[in-house]
């Protein structure tokens, strides 16, 4: 889907309607991106099956819509202590093992965990696409010459409150600091008495409690099918790198970064060919930025 | 073993059986070409269906487009899997382990997107079939003739193989693998090694691409450019053994029979067979790089090791 067209043309104001349509993509994806770029620098591992765990929050949105015609707004309340107990359950069972083991091993275990859940939404769920469609999907909001569709800001709200919970979580509270701590020395973190184990559940759990809630949120605005979370996953890895690995202020600059070359590569030659401005993107700021537009430190344990 | 690959045909008639050799020998001779890169240079990829895509694609419209032969098609194939995998060898460069991983599949999405959507040329989604013409020259064989076309490739990519193990430059890939560092401390041309061993990995991979379109006789996007197809490759030779010339055939061998299994005993099940083999494999791929991460070939080095000594 298309959110710059979607929006509705605008004649006059055309770039204030970019503007804000590149803020309310921004508001998103900056939600799908900070759980990635929280395991990424804490536990300093990619997770390839990230997106998987948004397509499986999508499919709840989805089944609640169908079976309670329950609107994903209040879905969302649910969904984040739902994923985070699917995260802890996910550690214990496949990241626990891995942790310590070299990036071939986590690479493939990763990608092997998302191959699974790929198929097992395949094999439960069928592949077919559905589509929620609550009924804020269908309201137009107009501000002057700007129009926008309500699910899209709410949605948009929604993920930059839950994001900056987070980012104040991670600053304010002990266990943000010990988190961090851990990201900046693992060592040294042990060292202090940090349980790093449990740090590191704490990690996956909310890195995963994240993006399932984001999978919520984006169910109305795109088709939901057992591979949607690959569309995402590119742009989130664009998104981290920008920013910075684990790197959360970082995250949400880089989402609308990238919310602004995709918004503005649609309006300019249609949106087609968004990924192919993510990729155009991803190898510059690869090539020429590697550890994110403001640096970042622990880049060199990630072998930058 | 490619002894015996190459007697069955004289011995055994049966369609189904020939045609899962056939498929055994591609398999791991795509999986072989994965581990000239991810197992010997170090540069583990999970975009390797862009290469196998770009051969498969190359020889399916030479064909049907330009009314060339399937040779002529493979051999451009080659030629831009040279220029993508010397672009992605290059990228290498500057990325390591998880970046690079993740640069691959990024440029086997961007070709997945470009091909679907370039309708015009290249039929979009809905694929390229590849008409059969009998003969050598138009690659239309029959099964005997595919398992020695299939052996023929599998051989090349084993000797490949078997030269990185013993030559000279297989010694400094290993060393760029095993600490990059050191190895351009010692005067190693660290970065024409890996660009050289990625761009030939991409190369092998494509001539078993377009053998593959000639052989199943249908190319869609979907499927060659999946991510799916690039952990694959990557699957048989972890399963193998890694940076081992024999890893990549064993790992093929046993997944790809299993595959054969599974489809069998699935075959009823509506839509379940795809999704119930690949739950399995991400499964056994999640376990064996947790607990025999060194393979088969690990294992029976372990234990002639161990014979070695009692």
């Amino acid at each position: 889907m298309d959110p710059a067209r979607r929006l509705g043309p605008a004649q006059i104001g055309v770039l204030t309607q970019l503007v804000v349509a590149t803020v309310l993509l921004g508001g998103i994806y900056a939600l799908i991106s900070v759980g990635l770029t929280l395991i990424f620098g804490i536990m300093r591992v990619v997770n390839f099956a990230h997106g998987e765990f948004l397509m499986l929050g999508m499919y709840l949105a989805f089944w609640a819509f169908v079976a309670f015609t329950a609107d994903p707004y209040f879905v969302v309340v649910v969904a984040i202590p739902l994923f985070f107990v699917v995260g802890l359950v996910v550690y214990g069972l496949v990241m626990r093992g891995v942790i310590h083991a070299s990036h071939n091993v986590q690479i493939f275990t990763t990608v092997g965990l998302s191959t699974v859940l790929q198929n097992v939404a395949l094999v439960a769920w069928s592949g077919d696409f559905r589509y929620v469609r609550p009924w804020h999907l269908s309201t137009v909001l107009r501000a002057g010459s700007t129009i926008f569709n309500l699910t899209q800001v709410v949605a948009s709200l929604i993920a930059v409150a839950l994001t900056l919970t987070l980012v104040a979580f991670m600053k304010w509270t002990h266990a943000g600091r010990v988190m961090r701590a851990t990201a900046q020395d693992r060592d040294a973190a042990t060292l202090m008495g940090i349980d790093t184990d449990r740090v590191y559940r704490l990690t996956f759990a909310i890195g995963i409690a994240a993006v399932g809630a984001a999978g919520v949120l984006v169910a109305p605005l795109y088709s939901v099918y057992p591979t949607a979370g690959l569309q995402f996953v590119l742009l989130s890895y664009v998104v981290v790198v920008l920013g910075g690995l684990g790197d959360m202020l970082g995250a949400m600059i880089g989402s609308l970064i990238v919310a602004a070359v995709e918004v503005a590569g649609s309006y300019l030659f249609g949106a087609a060919w968004k990924e192919i401005f993510y990729f155009i993107l991803f190898i510059l700021v690869l090539g020429f930025r590697p550890a994110g537009l403001f640096g970042q430190r622990g880049a060199g344990t990630l072998g930058v | 073993m490619f002894g015996l690959a190459a007697l069955t045909p004289i011995l055994v008639r049966d369609a189904y059986f020939l045609d899962s050799l056939v498929l055994i020998l591609l398999w791991g001779a795509l999986s072989a070409a994965w581990n000239v890169a991810g197992g010997y240079a170090g540069q583990v990829s999970i975009g390797h269906a862009s290469f196998f895509g770009i051969g498969a694609y190359s020889a399916a419209l030479t064909v049907t487009r330009f009314g060339g032969g399937p040779w002529f098609g493979m051999l451009v194939g080659i030629v831009i899997s040279i220029g993508a995998g010397f672009i992605i060898g290059f990228l290498s460069n500057r990325l390591k382990g998880p970046y690079f991983a993740l640069s691959t599949i990024a440029f086997s999405q961007v070709l997945l997107i470009g091909v679907s959507r370039w309708r015009g040329f290249t039929s979009g989604a809905e694929g390229i079939p590849v008409p059969f013409r009998p003969g050598f020259a138009t690659l239309g064989l029959g099964h005997v003739g595919w398992v020695y076309m299939a052996l023929a490739v599998a051989l090349v990519c084993y000797a490949v193989e078997v030269y990185l193990e013993r030559s000279r430059v297989g010694y400094q890939l290993a060393g760029v693998r095993e600490d990059e560092d050191a190895a351009e401390a010692l005067g190693i041309p660290t970065r024409r090694l890996k660009v050289g061993a990625v761009t030939l990995s991409a190369a092998l991979t494509s001539v078993c691409g377009s053998l593959w379109a000639q052989y199943v006789g249908f190319v869609d996007p979907t499927y060659v450019f999946s991510v799916d197809l690039s952990v694959r490759f990557a699957l048989n030779t972890i399963i193998g053994g890694m940076g081992t010339a024999l890893g990549p055939f064993l790992g093929s061998i046993l997944i790809t029979s299993l595959e054969t299994y599974l489809r069998a005993t699935f075959a009823g099940v509506k839509a379940g067979f795809t999704g119930i083999y690949l739950i399995i494999y991400g499964t056994a791929l999640i376990l064996v790089v947790r607990f025999v991460p060194d393979g088969l070939a690990g294992i029976a080095a372990r234990v002639r090791v161990r014979r070695a000594h009692a």
